[in-house]
């Protein structure tokens, strides 16, 4: 595993879309590659299509090294870093978190200078960047446009209903349809 | 995948069981017939491809022969108390015992399956004369006593195999207070599963290392496997379940699957927890809202006590909590954590009850409650560790996995696997596949980095030297891109060690262990001080692993030499 060069490149007071973009990195050693999070842009912002993301994920502090909830969920640490990204006119970057479904939403924080921490206690979840007319400090949910997204690496389970040697099985009997 | 490549892939599968002896899988009633695992109904239908093949060792269960009508009923592991310079013998036996309503062969010491509890004073010396009367040669080791190297237990290593009939005499010194275990090295996949193990609490000497409690009680974790016509076979060659370990389907609290204990109202209590199960990593918690204080690790206590809400404990580790029952009532002691099902491609919960405490309505004898409210520290000696921790690591360990020829259906599950790995693999989520994989077939690797050097070229570790008295930084790293990569709790043998950090967040808590838990993808550093001479193994406490090549051995050279 390689270690993560950081950079971290000033920019306070900078704002605009002619502004400089953002590239920033919080330090930290090694985290495990493997449960990385790429974020993607959507494009929906102008300037925001060369926009990249990455969210670290590591288990929250614990005497156990492994971190769960009181229900078996891992518990673990985000470390969210955006580059490319240039300061919005008016309004945050908001980060959330979510489940596949999105039946249940958490507000992790804004987004300062491309970086932030933040903390999910789901197996398998989306990170969402949107773009707020304010820090949506009580909002339930995003309300502006999404401008990053990525899914935790277990969304790459899928299931074997209907597919490879289950072709013939039922999807709709597990709850899948279309 | 394209239908094209289904049919492709299901007639590789089709193909695949060719030349291989093929059985009834519902079995003839000769529990000795291969089978496969019990599994959950979502499970079983990812079985279809597996069907009609077998490990490629021979099945085996113990007391082969014997009648299971003439064997001794399995008592409750006592506690015998042991001081300076006394002898205990051991006797391993076949026993007989009730478990889930079968009645079952299984393996224990002095009648008793679990084994008798020992207790012992920190700084003790004693003599333990181990019989052998189980059905192969075997060894006895005291996991995470820092015994002298010739009392180490390891086969080929430190001592030869005590064959069936003959006495070994050990002696074990105990330098560290805590909680410990004993349980074989050789065949362990196979004796340890059956009950062939013991705790061991060694008692400091300073009567307040530990706060003040009502009671305490030594829980010692385990699972078996079961189906309907009784414990299911294991490898005798090799063992089977190689790729995941023995998970059981029936959980067990000191060999019970019912365990219960009755307390006061305001009983403070505090718990030595043991995972003596071959693979099984529990997320133990109390219901009812009651609080536990977590206060040692292997090898003593933390450097600060701290409330928690669970304890994650992995094969091998100990941790020592305590708790106060302040309602009546019945309050579950449960193992809480998310499995994967793999049909359905999501995280599933499963909560197992595996004991009960009823507080009675009687109030406790002596109200302990501002004591409980305490939380203590504690000087472990940490600062030298703390000091050095910034430096260079001096050794790497990458942790992952090696495959021969499995069967084909096994390896294209394998191959749809690599989508997604769980950090911790709470159950076994792949038991068809899990059942197929032997030690035959498997090899577990602790081997250097080697970037750019085929997997398949890698060998184990070699050569590790070190001096009495130095202090090792070892890095240990979880290779997620192996062949289903794994978390392994690593077990080093002889000597003790701190965590310093995992994924580059340094531990803020510090105790002294001798069991690491590595979830897949996560690199650990680790402090070892190499403080007790010697030949010594550093392995994967899980069976099935250690039996499928996951150890490497190193030299301790004595002061002076």
């Amino acid at each position: 595993m390689t270690t993560i060069v950081l950079a971290v490149l000033a920019t306070a007071g900078v704002t605009g879309p002619g502004s400089p973009t953002v590239e920033c990195r919080l330090p930290h050693a090694v985290s495990p590659e493997f449960y990385v999070i790429e974020l993607v842009s959507t494009r929906r912002i102008p300037g925001s299509g060369a926009t990249t993301g990455r969210v670290d994920v590591t288990f929250a502090s614990s005497p156990f090294g492994v971190s769960l909830t009181e229900n078996g969920d891992y518990l673990r640490d985000l470390e969210i870093n955006v580059s490319n990204l240039r300061a919005p006119d008016q309004g945050s970057f908001v980060v959330w978190v979510t489940t596949p479904q999105l039946d249940s939403i958490e507000r992790i924080g804004v987004l300062s200078d491309g970086t932030l921490r933040g903390q999910v206690r789901w197996n398998k979840f989306l990170v969402v960047v949107s773009l707020e007319q304010d820090d949506a400090s009580t909002a339930p949910r995003w309300a502006g446009p999404i401008v990053l997204r990525g899914m935790s690496k277990s969304g790459a389970m899928h299931t074997s209903a209907g597919h490879g040697p289950f072709e013939t099985e039922n999807c709709a009997a597990y709850g899948f349809t279309g | 995948m394209r239908p094209a490549l289904l049919i492709v892939g299901l007639v590789l599968w089709s193909s695949s069981a060719a030349g291989q002896q093929v059985v009834d899988p519902i079995g003839s009633g000769d529990s000795l017939v291969w089978r496969m695992p019990p599994t959950s109904p979502n499970m079983q239908r990812l079985m279809a491809p597996f069907m009609g093949i077998i490990p490629d060792v021979s099945p085996f269960l113990p007391g082969p022969g014997v009648d299971i009508g003439t064997l001794p009923e399995a008592t409750v592991g006592a506690v015998v108390q042991l001081t300076d310079g006394d002898t205990l013998r051991l006797e391993a036996t076949l026993l007989r015992r009730e478990i889930e309503g079968q009645t079952v062969k299984v393996y224990g010491f002095n009648g008793q399956s679990p084994g008798p509890t020992i207790r012992v004073p920190q700084h003790a010396t004693i003599i333990v004369e181990f019989t052998n009367h189980i059905d192969f040669p075997t060894t006895l080791r005291w996991h995470g006593v820092r015994v002298d190297n010739q009392s180490d237990g390891v086969p080929g290593q430190t001592q030869s195999p005590v064959r069936v009939g003959e006495t070994y005499t050990a002696e074990v010194y105990f330098p560290d207070a805590g909680a410990f275990w004993y349980h074989p090295h050789q065949r362990g996949h196979i004796a340890q599963e059956l009950g062939l193990y013991g705790a061991i609490i060694v008692d400091s000497p300073d009567l307040e290392y530990y706060s003040s409690v009502n009671l305490e009680e030594v829980l010692l974790l385990d699972d078996v496997l079961l189906d309907d016509l009784g414990i299911l076979p294991f490898g005798f060659e090799a063992p089977v379940q190689a790729l995941m370990g023995r998970f059981g389907n029936v959980q067990l609290i000191n060999g019970q699957p019912d365990f219960r204990r009755t307390v006061s109202k305001g009983d403070v209590v505090r718990l030595f927890l043991i995972d003596a199960s071959n693979t099984r990593p529990f997320n133990l918690r109390l219901e009812g809202g009651v609080r536990m204080k977590l206060v040692g690790g292997d090898l003593g206590k933390f450097e600060r006590e701290e409330w928690v809400s669970s304890v994650i404990i992995a094969p091998g580790q100990r941790y020592t909590v305590e708790v106060m029952f302040d309602e009546e009532g019945e309050f579950a002691l449960t193992n809480r954590i998310t499995a994967v099902d793999h049909f359905l491609g999501e995280f599933e919960y499963q909560v197992d009850t595996l004991a009960i405490f009823e507080v009675s309505s009687e109030p406790t004898e002596s109200d302990l409650s501002d004591v409980f409210e305490t939380l203590k520290t504690y000087d472990g000696g940490f600062d030298e560790i703390r000091a050095q921790a910034g430096r260079p690591v001096d050794e790497e360990l990458v942790l992952s996995l090696r495959i021969g020829a499995l069967p084909l259906p096994v390896i294209r599950m394998l191959e749809i696997d690599t989508l997604y790995y769980p950090p911790v693999e709470f159950n076994d989520a792949m038991p068809m596949m899990n059942w197929l994989s032997t030690g035959m077939n498997v090899l577990w690797l602790l081997h250097e980095p080697s970037p750019g050097v085929d997997p398949r070229d890698l060998s184990p570790a070699m050569g590790w030297r070190f001096r009495q008295g130095d202090l090792v930084k070892i890095r240990l790293f979880n290779d997620p891109t192996s062949w289903h990569p794994m978390s392994h709790p690593l077990h080093l043998h002889g000597q003790r060690f701190v965590v310093l950090e995992q994924d580059g967040v340094p531990s803020s808590n510090l105790v002294w262990r001798d069991t690491v838990f590595v979830p897949v993808g996560s690199t650990v550093d680790l402090m070892v001080e190499m403080s007790n001479p010697g030949s010594w193994m550093f392995n994967c406490q899980i069976p099935e692993h250690l039996g499928a090549g996951m150890s490497i051995s190193f030299q301790v050279l004595p002061t002076g030499a």
